[in-house]
């Protein structure tokens, strides 16, 4: 426990020296920030026109979309450092010859990204802060379970993301390879939907749909519905990847370097 | 304490180490020697839990490297080779966030404290990355003491520094030394012999030699011979001395004459000077050919060499005077 929470301040702190969360949290909001400011002329053009059928609501609900979208890119580059990094630098010989094991040091890597991803998602809300400003009311409801499957989704997509930078020490492979698997995933409803269309495959497709991450968020928790299931989903996906990590992460023991 | 026995380490088809055993008792410098790709390395590795052996035991500080790991971590420092450090903290922000992971109570004043033993407090709290080479060597070295380990693994801390950080370092391990049990690996020969009271010498994997550097030097003295320089007419020379009573052999080299007695535990000085100097010739210099760390290592390692040219006895005597000569 200790060890965790020295690895994760050590980790936090150095997200926010770093010129790269910075960069990152910048990038993300400024093309969220585009794609609100739109879809709000829009609104406001339907509505000079009388046609009040689109709302703040599709406005908030489609900058999380984007958002979790995003996160495809986003998480890959947020994470590739962390463990790559100190295996290249050799940090990680000396951390794996304190007593402390592969675990408490992923999962203290893990909790800290997680924080820096937690406080980008904050400051998203400013945009809710704007819709009432212009006297838009929100169901507050939507609103948490909204929030609260983004906040998960992208704890679920910086753990498969992890898993790549504890296989290479390249960062580059590591977020070209993260970025990869996230859109698999994403995508996999899409696959399902091809696989049920052919009979041999059809068995295949439900399998396919509830592995993806569209099935538990986009589908679902985006449309309002909390369902116990996918708030399982990406709490099993995060702790399947941190052990994955944290396995491979103890396979460099046997490794010649 | 230190204590392995048939520890053997295997990448794949490569055997990085091959059944050595030695021990390093508290109190002790051990120096670990050998060439570079000896395996030096990889002992450490193991020794310090980092990586587990393929075969073999190797007991630390009373607990078994493989089934008690974090209880051996807990009481090893450990120094790697190139010293690796988060070049984006400060010196003390290291120290202490080590000592955080470690559990180290009082984190800041142990932190200054090793600091202080390694010369360093006035740059406690520069950034890392600003550090000269031999610096951060002794931030290295101040990380392994934080918790007061009774082992010390340090992996060739002496390179890359310059002349007079080297000596600082030395006298540092041997003050260490006092009272921890210290591994030290080095692959230069000078250094082990001043720094460490035991010498494990290990080659392809395997130890080749092992003692006190003063043990291996009476193991390994070939023969007492000596070398004599004197002027004359050298085939004068060679016969007085091949007629002087206990010599087996006289040979020469270019910097003179090797005579080799005929019982090594003969000195061959006196009879040898007493018939040049009545033989009329201009005795210049007579003296033992002393054997150092570094022929004995020299020598060793050509032994385990089977696929390398078989020395001959004269390139042997050749390296000697070469190495006696680099000395003057």
């Amino acid at each position: 426990m200790r060890a965790i929470f020295a690895v994760y301040k050590r980790e936090v702190g150095l997200f926010f020296r770093s010129p790269i969360a910075y960069a990152i949290t910048f990038g993300l909001l400024l093309l969220i920030g585009l794609l609100f400011s739109d879809n709000v002329r829009q609104i406001a053009l339907i509505n000079q026109q009388g046609q009040a059928t689109y709302g703040a609501e599709e406005a908030f609900l489609s900058n999380l979309f984007f958002i979790t979208f995003l996160m495809f890119i986003v998480a890959p580059l947020l994470t590739m450092r962390l463990i790559a990094e100190e295996a290249r630098e050799g940090t990680l010989e000396v951390l794996m010859t304190l007593p402390m094991g592969e675990s408490a040091f992923i999962i203290g890597k893990f909790f800290a990204v997680w924080t820096v991803y937690t406080v980008i998602l904050l400051l998203t809300l400013i945009h809710l802060v704007m819709l009432a400003s212009y006297g838009a009311t929100l169901d507050g409801g939507l609103v948490a379970v909204v929030y609260f499957g983004a906040w998960l989704y992208g704890g679920a997509v910086l753990s498969v993301t992890l898993i790549w930078s504890a296989i290479t020490e390249d960062q580059i492979v590591a977020a070209f390879l993260g970025a990869a698997s996230v859109l698999v995933l994403f995508l996999a409803d899409r696959a399902a939907e091809i696989a049920a269309n052919q009979p041999s495959t059809a068995g295949a497709a439900d399998f396919l749909r509830e592995l993806g991450l569209t099935a538990h968020y986009q589908n679902t928790m985006l449309e309002g519905i909390l369902r116990a299931e996918d708030v399982a989903y990406f709490i099993l996906v995060m702790i399947a990847c941190l052990f994955i990590t944290t396995l491979i992460t103890g396979t460099r023991r046997w490794r010649a370097s | 304490m230190i204590e392995v026995s048939g520890l053997v380490k295997k990448y794949g088809d490569v055997t990085a180490v091959r059944g050595i055993s030695f021990t390093a008792e508290p109190g002790k410098v051990t120096g670990f020697l050998g060439p570079n790709g000896a395996g030096k390395t990889t002992t450490m590795r193991i020794l310090t839990g980092y990586t587990p052996p393929t075969a073999g035991k190797a007991v630390v500080a009373g607990f078994d490297v493989f089934e008690k790991s974090l209880a051996v971590r807990k009481r090893v420092g450990y120094l790697p080779e190139n010293v690796p450090l988060y070049r984006d903290m400060t010196a003390i922000g290291y120290l202490m966030y080590l000592a955080e992971i470690r559990g180290v109570k009082n984190r800041r004043s142990r932190a200054e404290d090793v600091l202080t033993r390694v010369g360093l407090l006035k740059r406690a709290e520069s950034q890392i990355r600003t550090l000269s080479k031999g610096m951060k060597q002794r931030v290295g070295l101040a990380s392994a003491l934080l918790h007061d380990p009774e082992v010390l693994i340090l992996d060739e801390p002496t390179i890359g520094l310059d002349p007079f950080q080297v000596l600082e370092l030395r006298d540092l391990v041997k003050e260490l030394g006092k009272n921890h049990t210290v591994l030290f690996s080095t692959h230069i020969l000078s250094e082990a012999e001043q720094v460490c009271d035991k010498v494990v010498i290990i080659n392809r994997g395997e130890i080749v030699a092992q003692g006190a550097p003063q043990e291996l030097r009476g193991e390994l003295e070939r023969g007492g011979r000596v070398l004599v320089r004197a002027n004359g007419n050298v085939d004068v020379i060679l016969t007085t001395m091949q007629q002087t009573n206990g010599v087996k052999e006289v040979t020469q080299i270019p910097e003179g004459f090797v005579v080799t007695p005929s019982e090594a535990s003969l000195d061959p000085r006196p009879a040898v000077a007493k018939a040049l100097v009545n033989a009329n010739i201009e005795l210049v210099e007579i003296r033992p050919l002393a054997v150092n760390l570094e022929e004995i290592f020299l020598e060793l390692t050509r032994r385990v060499q089977p696929d390398t040219e078989t020395p001959t006895d004269e390139s042997l005597l050749a390296a000697d005077v070469v190495a006696e000569a680099a000395k003057e």
